[in-house]
Parts: C-alpha cells; sequence; structure tokens
C-alpha cells in the first residue's frame, strides 16, 4: 500500500513537470496546428540557460525563472518570425520538417555552446526530499509542482481573462473571422509560439534541477510531450494537465509493476492507442474538419 | 512529359558530379610520419567517454613525440566525431583507412561502438587495439586483429568485488542484493557475472532488472530496491545512470551499506562533482586503473595529464593511454608497422607493461587478467583489491564507516 | 515568326529529351560501375546513398504519390536488416544476401499493419503516430532479446566471397533493387492505381465518392513503399556486418530520407534519388571537415530549414517549373480561352424524358445528423423516382449538403435509413456506394488539382478489382473512355491542362464527367448552377437533360428557381432538416409551408414549368 502511494505521489510530482513543460506545445498546436518537434530541444536550452546563470551568477534556478522565461519568450518569437512564419498553414510535412530542423540546430548549437557532456544543477533541494512517515516527498519535485500551478494557472487567466487570451483564443477558433475583427492574426500568432516557448522555459528551468541533461536529450522529451498532448487532446491546456498526470503516474507505475524497461514504451503505447481509439484525445472535441470518413 | 525530361537533365549532371568525385583516389600517404586513426563519441550518449577517451590518446601522442616517436618516426593521431552512432564510426573508420591512408588505428570508446568499427578493421588487415571493448560478443566471431587492452572482459570485471563480498564474515556480510543494470552489451554481463557469485554464496537476489538508455528517472527503481529491502546494490552502470541513481538513493533516504557501480566512479571529477563528494564516499567500482598505482609511465602520466588538462585522469583517459601504449609496444618491438599480422601475433605472445599494468592476451584477443575494485575516499579513487596492489588498507561502507 | 536560335532549339521538347535521356544514361552507367572507383570511401559513400534512395523512392510513394508524411521510414530499412541479421545467425551456411527477399517481405507486411493505422489518422495525426510506431519498433528490438540479441545487437559473418570482388556484390545487390524499386514506382504512376492514390492525396474525402476504396490503396501503397526498402535494409545490415537496436532505429536516418525525398521534389520519379545523392555526401563531409557531431546537426537542421522555407517543392520540380516557365513564355495559356457558346455539344434537340418506371430508386427514411447541438438533419424521409430529375430545395442551413453527404456517404447518419433500390446503403462506404452507382458532385468543385483533366477523369473506380487497378491511366481504354466523356462535357480541348488551372465553370463540367466514369445510375448534383454564367447554365441542362434520356436519374440541390422549374420533377423541399413538402412545380409554389419557410409570400415563378404551361411570375427569389 505504502508503495502505491508512493508511486502515486512521485507519478504526480512528475506529472507537474511534464504538464508545465507540455503546455506549450498544446497551445501551439491548438493555435497554429504546428506540431512543434522542437519542442523538446528548447527545453534543454532552456535548462542550460538556467545552469548557466547558476554556475556563472550564482543565481538560484527559482530564482532565474522570470530571467529564463523572458530570453525564452525573445527567442521563440525570434524563431517563429525567422522559420515558423513562413510554413504555418502550408502541408504538415512542412512544418514537421521545418521544427525538426530547428531541433537539430538547436542540439548542435548547444553542443558547441555548452559542450556535450552531462550537466546537472545541484542545489540545497535537488537531492533532498521532505518525509511524510514511510513516504517521502522530492523537494525539488514539490516546488516543481508549485511551480508548474503558478506558471499553468497564469496561462489559463491570461487565455480566458484578457484580451491578448481571447485574441489568441480567436485566431485558433477561425482565423478569417479573426482578422474581420480587428485581430493582428500575424501578432497573435508569433505571440503565441513565444507564449508556450516561454512557460516551456520555466520548465526547463526546474528540469535542470531534477535531471541531468545533454543537448541530445531532447529526443526522449519530443516523445513524451507528444504522448501527453496527445492524450490530453490537442489544443486543450486542461487536457494537457490531464495528459501529464496520467503519464507521470503511468511511467513510475509501469516501472514498479512491469519493470524498469517499459516506461519507455508508455508514450509510444498511448500516442498509438489513442489516435486509433480516440483522436481528439480525452478532452479534445472532434471538429467537423476532423471526421474521417 | 516535359518536367520528366526537364528532372533527368538534372540527375544525369549530378551524376557526372558525383562520378568525378569518385575519380581521384584518395590522398597519397606521408610516409615520415607514423599517422594513427581513430573515430571517438566526442559528442552524443558516450561523449563523456569519449572525450576523456580522446585526451588519453593525445596525451600519449605528446608524450611519445618528445621521447622520439615510434619506430623514431613522429606520431600523428587523426580524431573523427561519431556521435556515438554506429554507422558513422564505420564510416570514419573506412574513411580513415582509404581516404587518410592511416598506418595504424586504435579503437573507439564503447563495445556499441567498437563492435562494428572492428570488422572494418578485420576486414582490411589491420590491427584493432580497443579501450574499450569489454562486451564478451567481441570475441566470438573469429576475428583476428582485435585486442581488448583492458584487464578483463564485462561479465569478468565484478569478479573480484564479487568474490570478496562472498568471502566476508557473516555478520558483514550482506543478505539482499539488487541488481539494477543498464541495457547495455558492457553493463549487463558485468552485473550478471556478480551476481552468479554473489547468490551461490547464499546472498538472495531481491531486485533484478534492466533499464534502458535513456532513462533519467530512477526514482521507482530505487523505490521497488528499497521496498525490497536490499542491503547491498550491485549497478551497471555507465555514467549519466549511475550518478542518477545515487542521487535517487539519497531523496528517498535510502542507505544499502554497500554500493558498487560499474563505470560511473571510475570518471573521477565529473562523478564527483554529479553525486557530490559525500555520496561518493565508499562507493565500489569495478576500475582497470588507479591515478595513484605505481605502473608503467603512469606517473608521467597523470603529470602530463594534469598538466594539459588541469584534472586527475579518469579511467576512460587511462584506458585511451593504455590501449596506445600497447600499440606502440607491438610496432616497436616488430620494428615496422607493414604487416599487421606481424604485430598481432606479437601481441598474443607478449605481455605489456601499461598505466593499467601488464596486459597480455588469449588467442581470441579478449584479455588474461583480472580487473582491480576501486572506492572513492576522501575524494581520491583508490584501488582496495586485490590487496597486493592495493593503495590503501581501509575499506569503508557507503557514505562512510569503516567495514 | 519563329527564329531557331540556340537557346529556343535548346528548349525544343524533342532535343531535350534526347539530351536528358543520354545524362540519364550516363548517370546509371556511373552508378552501376562506381565500385572501379580507387577511392574506397566515395565507394562507402555511394552505397550508403544507394541505401538511402532506396528508402526515399519507396517513401516517395506514400509522401509523394498518396501524401501521408511518415518519419518512420527508417525503421524498415532496420526491420529488414535485422531479418537478414536474424536468418543469418539462424543458418551461418547461406549467404546473407539471398535472405533479402524475405526482409523485404517481412517489410512491406509491417507497413501494411502501420498503413491499418491511417484509417483513422491522417495529417498531424498519422505523423505523430509514426514517430511513435519508429519508438515502438526499436523498443521491440531492444526488448524480444531471445531473437534479436537485445542491445548487444547481431554481428554477421564478414563477406566470404573473394577479395578482389571488394563492394561489388553489395553494390550490384542495391543498384538492382534501386532499379527495381524506381521501376515499380514509374509503374503505378501510370495506372489507375497511382491515380488513385493521388487522388487520396489531393482529396480523400472526394477520392471516395468516386470509387476509390481508400483503405484497400493505402494498404497497398505502404505495402509498395517498404518491399524493396526491407531488402536493402538487409544488405545493409550485411555491409556493416552489425545490427543493433539504436543504429537501425534511429530518428535521424528517416529524418534524412524525408529530407532526400523533399529535396529531389516528391512525387516525382527520380527527386528522391537525386535528393539521396546530395544528402549522403553532405552528410559525410560534415562529418569530416568540420569534425564534430554539433556541426553536422546544424549543417542538416539549417539545410532542413532553409529547404522547407525557399524550397518547398524540392529541386527537380522547382526546375521543371523553371523551364515550363521559360518555354511557355509568351504564349496564351489554355485554360483562358473562353467557353464559346458554338463550343455546344451536339445535343439532340429535344430530349425526350424517359417514361416513368413508377420504381423507387433511392429512397431517404428518417434520418437524423447532428453536430455538437446542431441538429442538421431531423426526421429527413424522402423519395426519387427512377428516371427522374428530382430537386432538393430549401432555404440556406436547412441541411440540403448535409443530405447529400449522408447519401453520399461522406457522412454517416446517427439515426435512419437509405435504400438503394431497396438495399440498404446508410452504413456503406462511399466507394461502396460510387460502386452501386451513385456519384455526385460539389457545391465548391473537387477536383484534383495537380493532376491532369484526363487524369481526374481517369481515376474513378467503376467496380473494384485488382485488374482495375494495373490498368493504364494515360492510355488504354480506360483513357479512351475518358476522352469520350470529356468530349461529351464539351472540355476535351482541355484534356492536357491542370485541374487547378481551369476556371469554376470548366471544373464543374470536368467535374460532370468524373462522375459519369462510373455509370452511375444516380447523379446528385449539389447547385450544378450555381455561379457560373448563363450559357454554360444552359450546357448544364442539356447535359442533364440528355443523360437522363438515357436513363440516369438525378437528385439536384438548386437555389435557381427558374432552372429547377425548367428542368425538374418532382421537387422537395427542405427546411429545418426535415422535408416539409413535396410535389410538382406547381404544387410547390403554391403551398404555403413553402412559401413561409423558404420562397416568401409574394414569390410566383414565371418560367414555364415541365409538365403544365403555366405562365408564372418570378418575384422574390429566394
Amino acid at each position: 500500500m505504502v508503495s502505491l502511494v508512493q508511486t502515486l505521489i512521485l507519478g504526480l510530482q512528475v506529472g507537474a513537470l511534464y504538464a508545465l513543460m507540455a503546455s506549450g506545445l498544446t497551445l501551439i498546436f491548438g493555435v497554429m496546428r504546428v506540431i512543434n518537434l522542437a519542442h523538446g530541444a528548447f527545453a534543454i536550452l532552456a535548462a542550460f540557460l538556467t545552469f548557466t546563470l547558476w554556475r556563472n551568477l550564482g543565481m538560484d534556478p527559482i530564482l532565474s525563472i522570470p530571467v529564463v522565461m523572458a530570453v525564452m519568450f525573445a527567442i521563440g518569437w525570434l524563431v517563429y518570425v525567422l522559420v515558423i512564419r513562413h510554413v504555418r498553414g502550408a502541408h504538415v510535412s512542412m512544418t514537421v520538417l521545418a521544427t525538426f530542423g530547428i531541433a537539430l540546430v538547436l542540439e548542435g548549437a548547444m553542443g558547441f555552446i555548452w559542450g556535450n557532456t552531462s550537466t546537472a544543477v545541484r542545489t540545497s533541494y535537488t537531492d533532498a526530499s521532505l518525509s511524510l512517515g514511510p513516504l517521502y516527498v522530492p523537494q525539488a519535485m514539490l516546488i516543481t509542482a508549485a511551480i508548474a500551478a503558478l506558471v499553468i494557472g497564469g496561462l489559463y487567466l491570461l487565455l480566458n481573462y484578457t484580451w491578448t487570451g481571447r485574441a489568441i483564443r480567436a485566431a485558433s477558433t477561425n482565423e478569417g473571422g479573426a482578422l474581420l475583427v480587428g485581430v493582428s492574426v500575424a501578432t497573435v500568432a508569433a505571440l503565441t509560439f513565444a507564449i508556450g516557448v516561454a512557460t516551456l522555459g520555466a520548465g526547463g528551468a526546474m528540469l535542470s534541477t531534477i535531471y541531468p541533461f545533454l543537448p541530445g536529450t531532447h529526443y526522449q522529451w519530443i516523445a513524451r510531450l507528444l504522448a501527453i498532448v496527445v492524450l490530453g487532446g490537442l489544443g486543450s491546456l486542461p487536457g494537457a494537465i490531464l495528459g501529464a498526470l496520467v503519464i507521470g503516474v503511468g511511467e513510475m507505475a509501469a516501472t514498479n509493476y512491469l519493470g524498469a524497461a517499459w516506461p519507455v514504451a508508455v508514450p509510444f503505447l498511448v500516442i498509438i492507442v489513442v489516435l486509433i481509439t480516440r483522436p481528439q484525445g480525452i478532452l479534445g472535441t472532434r471538429l467537423r474538419e476532423d471526421a474521417v470518413a | 512529359m516535359r518536367k520528366i525530361t526537364a528532372l533527368r537533365a538534372i540527375v544525369g549532371i549530378a551524376a557526372i558530379a558525383l562520378a568525378a568525385s569518385g575519380c581521384t583516389a584518395d590522398g597519397p600517404a606521408n610516409s615520415d610520419t607514423a599517422t594513427i586513426g581513430a573515430s571517438l563519441p566526442l559528442t552524443g550518449e558516450f561523449s563523456q567517454g569519449g572525450l576523456d577517451t580522446q585526451r588519453g590518446y593525445e596525451t600519449w601522442v605528446e608524450m611519445t613525440n618528445e621521447g622520439g616517436g615510434l619506430v623514431g618516426k613522429p606520431v600523428k593521431i587523426i580524431v573523427k566525431d561519431d556521435a556515438t552512432t554506429q554507422d558513422t564510426a564505420v564510416s570514419n573508420y573506412n574513411n580513415l583507412i582509404a581516404k587518410d591512408k592511416v598506418d595504424l588505428l586504435l579503437g573507439s570508446q564503447s563495445s556499441l561502438l567498437n563492435i562494428p568499427a572492428s570488422a572494418v578493421a578485420e576486414k582490411n588487415k589491420m590491427l584493432f587495439v580497443c579501450p574499450s571493448c569489454a562486451s564478451p560478443d567481441m570475441f566470438s566471431r573469429g576475428f583476428s586483429y582485435i585486442f581488448f587492452s583492458q584487464q578483463a572482459v564485462a561479465s569478468d570485471q565484478a569478479k573480484v568485488f564479487a568474490h570478496w563480498i562472498a568471502n566476508l564474515p557473516p555478520d558483514q556480510r550482506p543478505k539482499t542484493a539488487a541488481y539494477p543494470a543498464l541495457d547495455d552489451p558492457f553493463a549487463g554481463p558485468a552485473v550478471d557475472g556478480a551476481e552468479k557469485i554473489l547468490s551461490a554464496a547464499g546472498i538472495r537476489t531481491v531486485y533484478k532488472d534492466q533499464y534502458p538508455t535513456t532513462t533519467k528517472n530512477f526514482d521507482s527503481v530505487v523505490n521497488a530496491m528499497k521496498d525490497a529491502g536490499a542491503e547491498m546494490v550491485v549497478q551497471g552502470a555507465q555514467f549519466e545512470d549511475g550518478v542518477n541513481m545515487i542521487r535517487a538513493m539519497n531523496r528517498a533516504g535510502y542507505k544499502p551499506s554497500i554500493v558498487f557501480q560499474s563505470s560511473s566512479p571510475t570518471y573521477g571529477q565529473q562523478y564527483l562533482d554529479g553525486v557530490g563528494a559525500q555520496n561518493a564516499e565508499g562507493v565500489f567500482s569495478s576500475a582497470s586503473y588507479s591515478p595513484i598505482a605505481k605502473t608503467a609511465d603512469n606517473a608521467e602520466f597523470v603529470k602530463r595529464y594534469e598538466q594539459k588538462y588541469g584534472t586527475t585522469p579518469p579511467e576512460d583517459a587511462a584506458d585511451g593511454f593504455a590501449a596506445a601504449q600497447v600499440l606502440a609496444a607491438a610496432v616497436n618491438a616488430v620494428g615496422s608497422y607493414d604487416d599487421q599480422a606481424k604485430l598481432a601475433d606479437w601481441l598474443r605472445a607478449n605481455i605489456v607493461e601499461t598505466v593499467l599494468g601488464p596486459l597480455s592476451w588469449n588467442a581470441d584477443g579478449s584479455p588474461k587478467g583480472e580487473f582491480l575494485v576501486g572506492q572513492w575516499q576522501g575524494g581520491v579513487s583508490q584501488v582496495v583489491l586485490p590487496t597486493d596492489v592495493a593503495t590503501t588498507d581501509k575499506i569503508l561502507r557507503w557514505q562512510g564507516g569503516v567495514i | 515568326m519563329t527564329t531557331i536560335s540556340g537557346a529556343s532549339r535548346l528548349l525544343d521538347p524533342r532535343m531535350q529529351k534526347l539530351i536528358t535521356r543520354g545524362l540519364v544514361l550516363v548517370a546509371a552507367v556511373v552508378i552501376v560501375l562506381f565500385p572501379l572507383s580507387p577511392s574506397a570511401s566515395a565507394q562507402n559513400t555511394v552505397i550508403l546513398a544507394l541505401v538511402l534512395a532506396i528508402g526515399a523512392s519507396g517513401l516517395n510513394i506514400i509522401t509523394g504519390y498518396t501524401g501521408y508524411l511518415s518519419l518512420s521510414q527508417g525503421a524498415f530499412i532496420g526491420i529488414g536488416a535485422y531479418v537478414g541479421a536474424i536468418l543469418a545467425t539462424r543458418f551461418p551456411d547461406v549467404q546473407p544476401l539471398l535472405w533479402a527477399p524475405i526482409a523485404g517481405v517481412v517489410a512491406a507486411l509491417i507497413a501494411m499493419l502501420l498503413g491499418l493505422v491511417t484509417y483513422r489518422s491522417r495529417g498531424p495525426a498519422f505523423v505523430i503516430i509514426t514517430v511513435a510506431f519508429l519508438f515502438l519498433v526499436q523498443f521491440v528490438a531492444i526488448e524480444w532479446v531471445p531473437v534479436t540479441n537485445g542491445t548487444a545487437g547481431l554481428t554477421l559473418p564478414l563477406p566470404d566471397w573473394p577479395d578482389p570482388w571488394g563492394n561489388w556484390p553489395f553494390h550490384l545487390a542495391l543498384v538492382v533493387l534501386l532499379a527495381l524499386s524506381l521501376t515499380m514506382t514509374w509503374w503505378i504512376r501510370r495506372t489507375k492505381f497511382g491515380m488513385g492514390l493521388i487522388a487520396i492525396r489531393e482529396d480523400e474525402g472526394k477520392a471516395g465518392t468516386i470509387g476509390v476504396n481508400a483503405p484497400v490503396y493505402k494498404l497497398l501503397a505502404f505495402g509498395a513503399s517498404a518491399l524493396f526498402v526491407g531488402m536493402a535494409g538487409s544488405v545493409y545490415g550485411y555491409y556493416l556486418s552489425f545490427v543493433d537496436p539504436i543504429g537501425m532505429f534511429s530518428i535521424i536516418t528517416s529524418a534524412l530520407i524525408v529530407l532526400s525525398v523533399i529535396l529531389g521534389g516528391r512525387g516525382t520519379l527520380f527527386g528522391p534519388v537525386l535528393g539521396a545523392f546530395i544528402i549522403q555526401p553532405v552528410n559525410n563531409f560534415a562529418n569530416d571537415t568540420f569534425g564534430g557531431g554539433n556541426a553536422r546537426l546544424v549543417i542538416f537542421g539549417g539545410l532542413l530549414v532553409l529547404l522547407v522555407i525557399l524550397l518547398p517543392k524540392g529541386i527537380l520540380p522547382t526546375a521543371a517549373a523553371l523551364l515550363e516557365k521559360t518555354r511557355s513564355k509568351g504564349t496564351v495559356g489554355l485554360s483562358g480561352a473562353r467557353l464559346n457558346p458554338l463550343d455546344r455539344p451536339l445535343a439532340p434537340a429535344e430530349a425526350r424524358p424517359p417514361a416513368p418506371t413508377g420504381r423507387t430508386l433511392l429512397e431517404v427514411r428518417g434520418l437524423h445528423k447532428s453536430f455538437g447541438g446542431n441538429h442538421a438533419v431531423n426526421d429527413c424521409s424522402f423519395t426519387v423516382p427512377e428516371g427522374s430529375i428530382t430537386a432538393l430545395i430549401g432555404p440556406n442551413g436547412s441541411g440540403k449538403t448535409t443530405v447529400f453527404n449522408l447519401i453520399s456517404g461522406t457522412m454517416t447518419p446517427d439515426r435512419g435509413e437509405i435504400l438503394l433500390n431497396g438495399e440498404r446503403i446508410e452504413r456503406l462506404s462511399p466507394w461502396s456506394r460510387a460502386h452501386r452507382g451513385i456519384g455526385r458532385t460539389f457545391q465548391i468543385t473537387r477536383l484534383f488539382r495537380e493532376m491532369t483533366v484526363l487524369e481526374n477523369v481517369v481515376a474513378p473506380l467503376r467496380d473494384f478489382s485488382v485488374r482495375q487497378l494495373g490498368l493504364g491511366a494515360v492510355s488504354g481504354s480506360e483513357a479512351a473512355r475518358a476522352e469520350e466523356l470529356l468530349e461529351f462535357v464539351g472540355m476535351s480541348a482541355y484534356r492536357d491542362a491542370r485541374a487547378g488551372a481551369l476556371s469554376y465553370g470548366q471544373q464543374k463540367l470536368v467535374e460532370l464527367a468524373q462522375v459519369l466514369m462510373l455509370d452511375p445510375k444516380l447523379i446528385l448534383l449539389d447547385e450544378p448552377a450555381g455561379g457560373i454564367n448563363p450559357t454554360l447554365i444552359e450546357r448544364m441542362g442539356d447535359l442533364i437533360r440528355a443523360l437522363n434520356a438515357q436513363g440516369t436519374t438525378f437528385l439536384l440541390v438548386e437555389h435557381n428557381m427558374p432552372f429547377v422549374v425548367g428542368l425538374c420533377d418532382p421537387i422537395r423541399v427542405l427546411a429545418r432538416g426535415a422535408v416539409i413538402a413535396q410535389g410538382s412545380p406547381e404544387q410547390i409554389q403554391k403551398d404555403p409551408l413553402v412559401l413561409d419557410a423558404y420562397l416568401g409570400d409574394d414569390y410566383l415563378l414565371e418560367a414555364p414549368s415541365r409538365s403544365v404551361n403555366i405562365p408564372v411570375v418570378e418575384r422574390n427569389p429566394a
């Protein structure tokens, strides 16, 4: 019983990290129909930035989150303007290739700048845990969960209670209509992409304290993130949170009850099963255009 | 129709360009330097080991050239990055042999890359001295040019440690053990070898599992081991996974008295930084090397390495250096490198003194010898077993306390 | 007026054909004889490039022709390599190269499994699934240790042929496989099967309505795409003499294959090969000169991004387009010519409607269809008598197009029945209904824009048989029949024009010809008179009458009341998803329910009705 509860605790916590990272991906897809295969690479980039701030300025990762988010926002905007803008609305193969290309460029660039050796940020809380009787709660993960709640909550407020958010939602449902009511779709698109990458920045920053990373780590993350947004429903923020928690717990449970080799397979199996049986995911909606005859 | 003809035109032009590139034979060989070629994973999952090995090679080149070179010729080494991908490793070795026309080869890092790379060397009848070929699969192919320049293959690497544990008095011997291992042709066999010996001595296996290379989260593995109540952990690890396991064990408040990890602890300062000095204390590992051992050229090697790179040489660097030493020994003894079969024959018949100690080989290129057991003590990597070559006489529990 | 200058001679099609044939011959000879090259590293590059080219050529079938982007093509190289390696280790006395055909078949079967997935996913979802599929195959290779030896991999024996043979056996085996792959691709493009694939790419929904059994087509396409790739994989594994799950199932390989296809030009025959032979050397070059995996990543990533932005069509199509532009400078495009009233086909002056048989061809009973909260079709029931030209009219939003979609199979009803000749068809797929004789046109024409007019008309499949698939698309009996139909609708001059370049009215005529290819019993026309000039409206009317005289039943949706009244009897009126009135034109225009819902109180018909000569006045057309 203890083992089960412990698994649940670990799973939910890691799920919180996943949710933070996946929120941006689902937002980008929801608004722009772009599958951002570079999402994992951006996360690692944020982790490296956090590492540099920590190593050179002694800044604690939690404190550096606003800085990292701002930098990632700018980078996201830049990438959008340089690349994504041209392929938005084009055939899906083009967006996939473009974002994959960006991922490779980021990986190579990170390798040049920071080297290809395993990197990690170590602070007072990275290896400590709180004990609750027989259970333990890793501190870094707890902090991450709190930050995840904050950032995702902020994102939710932004999307639903500000004009910008409404503009984003309008552009995602009906671009033509949005244009007609004065929404500058081009700016909104850039904004959305940048916001998506910025939230990822927070996730990447916390990632640096939980797992070691090197530039090549992004492949593992993108598979997992895709599974999460697919499970939750492409474009649905609550869905992404739900999907992340399910997959987090699923991976932990898989290790415990099936064996250490199985968590790797969880994302792929989820993707295949969901896309075949219920393509819109748990919380996504089936649109008329998506009807497969 | 017209579209198709246009396309064909371009195809034709491209093919001619391709032909032109292939018509020139590869570059001429330079006969007054001895050129050595190697491919290493300088990027990708195994990059830590690749970089360390490269440093070992380059230190050797520098020291050898100062000492008069190889059979009187100055030595040059060409290192290519295979990004931890085998077909790149294969391409690299093909290029080194055919385009760069190297005279000699040295191996890559990790069995994964060396298994196909050695086939290239074998096809081209060139000696392949390999610093990192511990997988037993390497030696079952009937190759005659491959030689592994460490003391033992993977399945034997934890033997000395396992025997020592098995021979502890019953009140000091752990009763249960966990065996997590990286799914890797080297790490798996290492742990299997240890488990055979330990379970025969009555130590119960309460956890045994393999995790994939990409695993970063060890919390649930640790959870499972803790639940099973394992008093000893024997982990088959490369590098990152070893570091992560220690950190996860800390987080979970899980403190088995004996912790053994293959490879990871041998990564020197990187390992200390990764896990923290307090956590490294008392971790056992199979080691091929200790910086304070009194082996051939070791003192100079350590000194030069510290000069060049500001840190004590980690095991992979020493393995690289040793591989080069083996290569040089054969070449110097035979007098030339034109007939590499002769070099292979010489190695099979002789012992070579290296920074790892004396090395010698079976007919299939696998080494005859025994691995050392190392342990981190006070921030220094010591050799604790076998006792006759030990650099210290204390043996600790994990995180301090003498056994 | 034309001066024979050197440049124009170069542009002369026949000259070009000669030049390019020559160049292709040279290219082929160079590649085949490459092992003669003294450079072993170049040989290695060429062998790797051949493997990549075969992979790319295979991918071309599902991505280039069928329009499904797959990031798992590399998996089939890996699967082929594993099958070859497993068999080689089990049967060490057999020459490993001989296992290639088995490897190919296994790869093809697994690819068909992947093809099954496409029944439920398209577009972005499918791409994601292929990524998951690739990693899943890798997972199986890692975990199924008794068969694959897990992460330790499988080692193959070194080649046992005499030394002087060098790389020749590998090289020739791969060249043969590439040739076979290209031949198959070329053949597919020329058949109805290929037309169907391209139709699926252009508009899968529409393809269904013209009888293209998309699932089966896709299954065959996936199998074809992996067959030779699997074989090449087994040769490749033997060449490397080592097969392991990390190297064989790397996503980079798949990315390189996709890059090759896109770079060279997807859907073209030689494009993928060209792409592969560019990518592989660049790959090696990047690794060698810049000495590092990082450099290679940046170069490839950058190349990918630049390609997508600047040259999305690929090298060959862009070059071809440029050439075409130079050649056709100053000439007038075919589509610019206006439809001349004198171009009217020879339709019989007076088309006598067939005597009514009294049988019902189509019956719709209690149909319901909702979209979320919107109950678009709400208990709709009506019949279409055999041999009639029935009209379905009603206000916008009354559910007319939805009813059409339900009849043609583009959507399935929530409740209710549809009977064709007494047989229930509401659960049948669109192509099954097409094979039973239902054809339909669309309000916004859905032609396959990248295909020519003739190809568009050849694509429909009357009924499914493997023989049919293999029939030639640009020559032979099918093409002849298509030309007849184009002649009938008056579009034969546009035979080789790109369908996307036609005007709306011209497209409508071609769409009609397309439907006729099916030999349909019932044709559903969605606003045939909408958005076209009066001359064309007249032609439409004549065509419909002529076809009706030969026995075809029509169901029309229309807003153009004079057109309807002059052509149709009976009429069904649809409002808010249900039929509110039916009868002859006079009955309809007097029905108070209809006036209230659609025509308006002061509406009076002016055009002479078909059956009774009552002069009427149209005032407020709906």
